[in-house]
């Protein structure tokens, strides 16, 4: 189902390149081209999700998210700069945005990531930790024990973590860096495949015995669970 | 106003300052109240002569004067001499000598009473009368009078003196200023032209010159090495980023060339990993940057480095494994504690480990080890690999100093540099040392407030 995205970028031809891609996973999408009239549209809160460019003109878009939040409007915000280094990044989370996305980016690491934010505001109503199901995958968060098909599945403490940020975005595509940041809580690039060297470690202990597999892996973007 | 003269009028004005100090000082120190007590004394004896001779003319003033000799005490001096100089009437010997003539009022001048022999110190009044005679009134005094009336003359002598020597002082002074100023002006001029070579002539002096001359040379030392930095990361950065992007091109083109979908399908990808290479060169090249100018200390914080070290470890084993290598975490023996950049420690030893494991690896064990002695925290990073022999450990610090030549491979030789910039961030080091055989990667890091 289309949501309402706000979309905050005033270089021209990246605004186009987001709306339109948004729009066609059936978003509709408004935008603005400078700071203040982003804030002046996001402060009726009717908006869904907020992209937000760090750097615009009038108002920057760290003060824009400052005001938005000092106002108690919560909605979502993804924070998008051409400031890359590790403590631009921590900066741009520090001030109240959701998520960070260093320029230039995959269209693909952009909607991952919006999706995600989006699915996080519908989660938002059940804080319960109940159990989450995949298919015969099923999830208990209390004792953090993993079961499929009746069979318990022995996971690491962060094998268990990696697998449940998965399952809280099941059928949605996680990228790598995603999962760097929300399993491991580290905000650097590393050279190496680390990632997909864990995930296909779960997706061992997850697949072997059964047929039907439900890591798989999403060509040019990341990996997705799905029954 | 010139800054010369301002400090040639500064000088002028201090010194004259100073010398009325003292001069004020002498003055008040000398300063006698008999001296103004006897002047009154002595004019009130001469305006009295003075007015008996204008009530009572002549006769009068004869019997003043002879009354005058009669009762005053011997320092008592009173005599009326005529126009030529000759003495009518009184007990001086002769005319008294001054500095000059005789004048009109109050004056110092020697004396000789009569029966005395010696002339002597005394203050006198002279009176010219009418028709050319000279009354003179007078007492002999010490000779501290005479003393101190020259010294005071000295004094305001020596006021005019000290204002044209203050003066003159300052012209000194802010020419000798000047002239220091103006070479350190000359080489900075230059080097504002451009020439970065200039140094100012400093002798071993320790004066405040000299040691602004060598200041100011250390600065231009930093800056000029700081310029030849900048130039040599620009440079090779221009240089190393030809081959991502003359990669990056020829992808780009095979793509554009390529008539079967699934092979301009596999090129695209290709241009997507390239750009992402060079992007991530592109970040690493500017994180160095932002660690060596120190910006992100505003987010440093308090953090377990063992629990650090051992999540790193566990995210790492897997990679290590694959690779054929073991990695194996050592603990400290207490909790170990820094005040720092947790991202950016996590960053450095990841490079450390993923330096090991792609440059070491099969069959061999990586050794991740946290240690603390009180004073600093050291992680180290310790492989069985190939090592870098001493005398390449320098250059393998370096920005884009590489140690294998082709640089076809990924990573563009920045992962040690980066390191070695986050160590500078938290003051620490980081050293490399030998495993026989291997490398043992050591980040020092000093514990701050602990």
């Amino acid at each position: 189902m289309g949501r309402k995205i706000l979309l905050v970028e005033d270089d021209r031809e990246t605004a186009a390149y987001l709306s339109k891609g948004l729009g066609q996973e059936g978003h509709s999408v408004e935008l603005a081209t400078n700071g203040q009239d982003g804030l002046f549209r996001a402060t009726d809160g009717s908006f869904d999700l907020i992209v937000l460019d760090r750097m615009l003109p009038v108002l920057d878009g760290i003060s824009v998210l400052k005001a938005l939040r000092a106002a108690q409007i919560d909605t979502p915000v993804l924070v998008l700069s051409a400031l890359a280094s590790v403590g631009d990044r921590i900066e741009g989370l520090e001030s109240g945005s959701d998520d960070y996305l260093t320029k230039p980016f995959s269209f693909a690491e952009l909607l991952a990531r919006v999706n995600a934010l989006l699915r996080r505001r519908e989660a938002r109503v059940d804080p319960a930790d109940h159990r989450i199901a995949v298919g015969d995958l099923e999830i208990d968060p209390l004792s953090r024990s993993v079961r499929r098909g009746g069979k318990k599945i022995e996971l690491k403490p962060r094998e268990y973590l990696l697998l449940e940020y998965f399952a809280r975005n099941e059928g949605r595509v996680v990228t790598r860096t995603m999962l760097l940041e929300q399993v491991w809580d580290y905000h650097f690039d590393p050279g190496t495949n680390v990632i997909d060297v864990h995930v296909s470690r779960l997706r061992r202990k997850l697949e072997d015995g059964f047929e039907k597999p439900l890591l798989h892996t999403v060509r040019g973007a990341g990996y997705m669970l799905a029954a | 106003m010139p800054t010369t003269l301002r400090i040639a009028l500064l000088a002028g004005v201090l010194a004259l300052v100073s010398n009325l100090i003292v001069l004020g000082f002498i003055q008040y120190r000398t300063h006698d109240e008999a001296l103004s007590e006897q002047r009154r004394q002595v004019v009130e004896q001469g305006t009295v002569l003075a007015d008996v001779y204008r009530t009572g003319g002549m006769p009068a003033l004869v019997d003043g004067i002879e009354d005058t000799v009669t009762y005053g005490d011997p320092q008592t001096a009173v005599a009326l001499f005529d126009a030529k100089g000759k003495l009518v009437l009184g007990n001086l010997a002769a005319m008294p000598t001054t500095h000059g003539a005789v004048r009109e009022g109050y004056q110092s001048a020697l004396i000789r009473l009569e029966h005395q022999t010696a002339p002597r110190e005394a203050a006198i009044v002279a009176h010219k009368l009418p028709r050319g005679e000279w009354l003179i009134s007078g007492r002999t005094v010490g000779y501290g009078l005479a003393l101190r009336e020259t010294l005071e003359r000295s004094l305001l002598i020596a006021l005019i003196v000290a204002i044209l020597l203050g003066l003159v002082c300052g012209l000194i002074l802010a020419q000798f200023v000047g002239r220091r100023i103006g070479t350190i002006v000359a080489v900075t001029d230059q080097i504002t032209g451009h020439d970065l070579t200039r140094r100012i002539p400093v002798s071993d002096g320790g004066d405040a010159f000299e040691r602004l001359g060598r200041q100011i040379n250390e600065m231009l030392d930093r800056i000029s090495g700081l310029m030849e930095e900048l130039r040599m990361v620009t440079d090779s950065l221009a240089h190393d980023l030809r081959s991502p992007v003359s990669r990056l091109r020829s992808a780009a083109h095979a793509a554009a060339e390529a008539s079967d979908p699934a092979e301009r399908d596999q090129q695209l990808s290709s241009v997507v990993k390239q750009s992402d290479s060079l992007m991530r060169i592109l970040t690493t090249a500017l994180e160095i940057s932002r660690s060596e100018a120190f910006t992100s200390r505003s987010q440093f914080s308090r953090f377990d480095v063992g629990q650090l070290g051992a999540e790193l470890s566990e995210m790492y084993e897997p990679v290590a494994e694959e690779a054929g290598a073991t990695l194996r975490f050592h603990e400290p023996e207490q909790p170990a504690e820094l005040f720092g950049h947790r991202q950016l420690i996590a960053q450095a030893v990841s490079n450390l480990v993923e330096n090991s494991i792609r440059y070491a690896a099969s069959g061999e064990t990586i050794d991740v080890t946290v240690g603390e002695d009180g004073r600093r925290l050291s992680i180290s990073v310790a492989d069985h690999g190939p090592g870098i022999p001493e005398e390449r450990r320098a250059e393998a610090l370096r920005r884009f100093g590489r140690l294998d030549s082709s640089r076809s491979e990924e990573g563009a030789g920045l992962g040690l540099a980066l390191v070695r910039a986050i160590a500078h961030l938290h003051d620490g080091e980081l050293v490399l040392e030998d495993n026989k055989p291997g490398l043992i990667a050591v980040l020092h890091l000093p514990l701050r407030g602990a």
